[in-house]
């Protein structure tokens, strides 16, 4: 359950940013979740709504969006999306792939009043 | 009411106060010309036998810290402890993996002047450790191959993201119906750079070509100083 130590990083990034504007409640949080990451979506639902009890947050909604896995082939340049986890080029079938989608744990933005 | 509702873009990365901490205590490691390295495996794959049994290989060559992280008890370090290497037990208490604020914490204990590699234990888990930077060069799986040939397909994060995965139990290979074929296949589908060692904690086959990787890799590490 490493989705509470996330969820205290999100939290983190809310008190920063409520901080700077004139904000009485926040109404919903939105995450972009890279597939290439362990991070559970129920499972942060769950911890989302203990950590917003008594909160600015309380009653806010998250939506998590997860972020398909998309390579770039070494060899060919190519780039597709890697449904599978298995990396292997479907042009010219090289298996060096470098990641350039699907590592993101983000927070991308908040609705608030 | 309405008028008020409004978004505010952010963008920021959850991850981002371990990220700062990880890449202090990286250069703290690179500071001391220590090559740390990040041990990731599920509960019982032989993580702590297999730092039992390359202890005693690598002490001739090279000076070793080792910490260890677990979730209530000391079991691991007392097993590290007895072959006289500095080892620091850091507790979750509860908590799933290791952070990078854990590990900067216990770094004081350690006499920098004499240690060449770190070797850290993470919490015996495949899934929450992969996503926490504690600042290692590198991470190294332990899978013992009766948990099944499937389990690199189904932990795909962990497998892209280490350099070296060591296959656990292989004299349990006979009584199992574990297909080392598949096994190694899905590996290198995931991850084509991986090194891939097969051993026996128990009876010790294998261990060699593991040390000497291992060897070969602090050496490199302290000579690519910059």
């Amino acid at each position: 359950m490493h989705e509470m130590s996330l969820m205290g990083g999100v939290f983190e990034v809310i008190e920063k940013t409520i901080s700077q504007y004139k904000v009485s409640r926040v109404l919903q949080v939105r995450l972009k979740v890279g597939e290439l990451t362990n991070a559970e979506p129920d499972a942060l639902q769950m911890v989302f709504e203990a950590f917003c009890k008594d909160t600015i947050c309380e009653g806010a909604e998250l939506i998590v969006e997860r972020v398909p896995v998309r390579g770039r082939c070494r060899n060919c340049q190519l780039e597709f999306t890697v449904p599978t986890m298995f990396f292997l080029c479907p042009k010219c079938q090289n298996t060096s792939i470098e990641v350039i989608q699907g590592e993101e744990l983000l927070l991308e933005s908040l609705e608030v009043e | 009411m309405d008028s008020n509702r409004r978004e505010i873009e952010v963008m920021a990365n959850l991850l981002s106060s371990n990220d700062r901490q990880a890449e202090v205590n990286r250069a703290h490691f690179r500071k001391h010309n220590c090559l740390a390295i990040n041990v990731i495996g599920s509960p019982g794959a032989g993580k702590t036998s297999l730092l039992e049994k390359t202890l005693p290989l690598l002490l001739m060559e090279i000076h070793i810290g080792v910490i260890e992280g677990d979730i209530f008890t000391s079991k691991d370090a007392d097993r590290i402890a007895v072959h006289e290497v500095p080892v620091i037990q850091i507790n979750t208490g509860g908590g799933c993996h290791l952070d990078s604020k854990m590990v900067s914490k216990v770094l004081p204990e350690f006499n920098w002047q004499a240690t060449d590699l770190m070797i850290i234990e993470n919490v015996g888990n495949l899934v929450c450790p992969a996503d926490f930077d504690l600042g290692e060069a590198f991470k190294v799986i332990v899978l013992s191959i009766v948990e099944g040939d499937d389990k690199p397909a189904k932990y795909p994060v962990i497998f892209r993201n280490a350099k070296a995965v060591v296959l656990n139990k292989m004299d349990l290979e006979t009584f199992t119906d574990v297909n080392m074929e598949n096994m190694k296949q899905d590996i290198l589908a995931i991850n084509p750079d991986i090194q891939i060692f097969e051993v026996s904690c128990r009876n010790g086959k294998g261990l060699q070509a593991w040390v000497s990787w291992l060897t070969e890799e602090v050496k490199s590490y302290r000579e690519s100083k910059v």
